[in-house]
């Protein structure tokens, strides 16, 4: 085996292409059938023929002194048959040998010509690869293999672009958001600490501000890290009792909402079980009852329900607040999107809160809709599968 | 000098006016594009300090619309962004930003900016001006007479720098009291008259001669020559 593999190392570079081989088989096969064709019909003929060499003549017969060989016509027809089937035999053998030169060339040049847009598809992948992300292959010519492969080349280079592109703008915005409050803690502490005469009450204020910008900071960094954990297949598979989760999240809103003057209703079904991450579902429902308790309008109402449907669970937030425009619907579950970018900051929103919501539900297997109008009210509906497969493994 | 900062992160405006008045800038906040613009109509600045980022009308749209004026003295706009990636700065230049500086900055650094870009209005090149004996740092925040220090408050050395940077030509109240204070100003108030006469008695007490002169019915002049 050893030596077989050094053999093959020692031979040259072509002789290790696609193309070798294939013209090797081509050329094998055409001359493998030639050569059974041609010795079916020399056979054939052989056993047709009784065919025997005439070795010495039977008589001789002479007059006037010229002798002739006299041979029976039997043996003059055997004499023939020998001497076609010799002929047949020489002109076989060197059409053969014409064939097995002339379609190694045949099967060189077909070969390579089959193999040409794959030559092309390799040099350009190599292209993509060292300079641009955004270039395509774009092999031109019939629907057929090849193209179909070159397509689905393009269709993977687009999603793989487009998932670059993302993360991109995801590192732009997360810095964009935490190079914000950085500048104010920086200008606030120099510019503070630049006065020789600021007063004790000066200071204090400076240092409040600092303390918001770092509040904010740590949320957004809570929030990042959030979401960046949940891209890999962290989450827990366990059974969940989806009304005792999330009960037990919505307490915590139960004073903030108090205390703005709102209700918040619960209506839970007992006796749901999902399987995945209890934490990762709490945080679910406090993101959106987060959102709901900051926008809704005070005296308003907030309803919290959840249930089931056939295999599905549900959970619902709907609150009375303003309401998302149609325009803006698709947008909400964006990274960093705000309805209303100064108000949103102001009141602690990291425009995070939806993106997570919507990236836990859908690694649990689930969708989260939103239902809105203005001037009315938003509700969301996340909706989970109740039974999973439990060969599942990983997370989608 | 005259000073707008547009940001919508309060905390941070809020900050970088403090600072730049304690400089003996004349500084007005804006919270987004659209009061930035309503300001920018009303006042005459020298220097707008602007956010990128902003609700509504966003910074590159304010930048295009204060240039689109077509003042006769558009103010310098100094560019703050969020943003460290090329491409947007280029865009906030090409559309008519003076310099930039990404958040966080350092104080200093944006004192020291503005001074520069202020500079290219009186067409100087460095922090030091010089008319007639007079000199003046707008770094060390320093001005003299014939070598003497003058002590200056901080809105007297702001006016004493405005008539530097504008020497020889005549200034009226109006003038001081756009480029020299900010909008809470009153404008019916000898405020400026006031100012004008004790950096005058300053002037005086530390060389020879009177070099800010009244013209007038018309306002004020820095001579060139003592």
């Amino acid at each position: 085996m050893n030596t077989l593999e050094r053999l093959w190392d020692r031979l040259p570079e072509w002789t290790r292409s696609i193309r070798f081989r294939y013209t090797l088989l081509y050329s094998a096969v055409l001359f493998g059938l030639a050569a059974v064709v041609l010795a079916a019909i020399y056979l054939i003929l052989l056993m047709a023929l009784r065919a025997t060499p005439v070795s010495s003549g039977r008589g001789t017969f002479c007059m006037h002194g010229d002798c002739i060989t006299v041979i029976t016509f039997r043996e003059a027809e055997r004499l023939v048959n020998s001497e076609i089937l010799g002929k047949l035999r020489y002109y076989s053998l060197g059409a053969l040998g014409v064939l097995f030169v002339s379609s190694l060339g045949v099967g060189w040049v077909v070969a390579g010509r089959v193999l040409a847009p794959v030559g092309r598809i390799t040099s350009v992948a190599r292209d993509i690869q060292a300079t641009d992300m955004s270039r395509r292959i774009q092999l031109p010519g019939p629907e057929d293999e090849l193209k179909q492969l070159a397509d689905t080349f393009d269709a993977m280079l687009a999603r793989l672009d487009a998932a670059f592109d993302a993360q991109r703008q995801f590192v732009a915005d997360a810095s964009h958001e935490l190079r914000n409050p950085l500048a104010i803690i920086r200008t606030n502490v120099d510019v503070a600490l630049a006065d020789p005469d600021a007063s004790p009450d000066d200071l204090r204020q400076a240092i409040a501000v600092v303390k918001r910008a770092g509040d904010r900071m740590t949320l957004l960094v809570d929030d990042l890290l959030a979401l960046a954990r949940r891209q890999e297949p962290t989450l827990e598979h366990e059974p969940v009792d989806l009304g005792a989760a999330v009960a037990e999240a919505s307490d915590d809103f139960m004073v903030p909402a108090e205390t703005r003057d709102i209700v918040l209703d619960r209506a839970i079904a007992p006796g749901v079980v999902v399987t995945g991450d209890r934490e990762a579902l709490k945080r679910v429902v406090a993101n959106l009852l987060d959102n709901a308790v900051r926008l809704a309008p005070a005296g308003s109402r907030i309803r919290l329900a959840t249930g089931s449907e056939g295999n599905r669970a549900w959970i619902a937030v709907a609150d009375e607040g303003p309401g998302i425009s149609p325009d803006d619907q698709a947008h909400v579950f964006d990274r960093f999107w705000r309805a209303d970018k100064a108000r949103a900051r102001a009141d602690g929103g990291t425009g995070l809160g939806l993106a997570i919501v919507r990236q836990i539900v859908e690694g649990h297997g689930g969708e989260v809709r939103l239902h809105s109008k203005v001037g009315v009210g938003s509700s969301f509906v996340v909706w989970l599968p109740i039974t999973r497969p439990a060969i599942d493994g990983g997370q989608r | 000098m005259r000073v707008l900062v547009v940001e919508d992160e309060a905390d941070l405006a809020d900050a970088v006016a403090r600072g730049l008045r304690r400089e003996g800038y004349a500084v007005d906040v804006a919270y987004d594009g659209d009061e930035a613009l309503d300001k920018a109509a009303v006042n005459a600045y020298d220097l707008v300090c602007l956010d990128l980022n902003l609700p509504g009308i966003d910074g590159i749209e304010v930048v295009r619309r204060i240039r689109a004026n077509g003042d006769a003295e558009p103010p310098r706009v100094l560019m703050l962004t969020a943003r460290d990636r090329t491409a947007d700065r280029v865009i906030g230049l090409d559309e008519g930003a003076d310099d930039y500086l990404v958040k966080p900055f350092d104080f200093d650094e944006l004192k020291a900016r503005v001074r520069a870009l202020l500079r290219r209005d009186a067409g100087r090149s460095g922090a030091l001006l010089q008319v007639g004996d007079i000199e003046l740092d707008s770094a060390r925040h320093e001005a003299r007479r014939v070598g003497q220090p003058l002590a200056l408050t901080p809105k007297e050395f702001a006016l004493l720098h405005y008539f530097m940077s504008r020497a020889g030509q005549v200034l009226s109240q109006e003038d001081l009291l756009e480029h020299v204070w900010d909008e809470h100003a009153d404008p019916f108030t000898n405020t400026v008259r006031v100012t004008v006469m004790t950096l005058r008695r300053k002037l005086a007490d530390a060389g020879e001669g009177q070099p800010i002169e009244t013209v007038v019915g018309r306002g004020y002049r820095l001579r060139e020559e003592p």
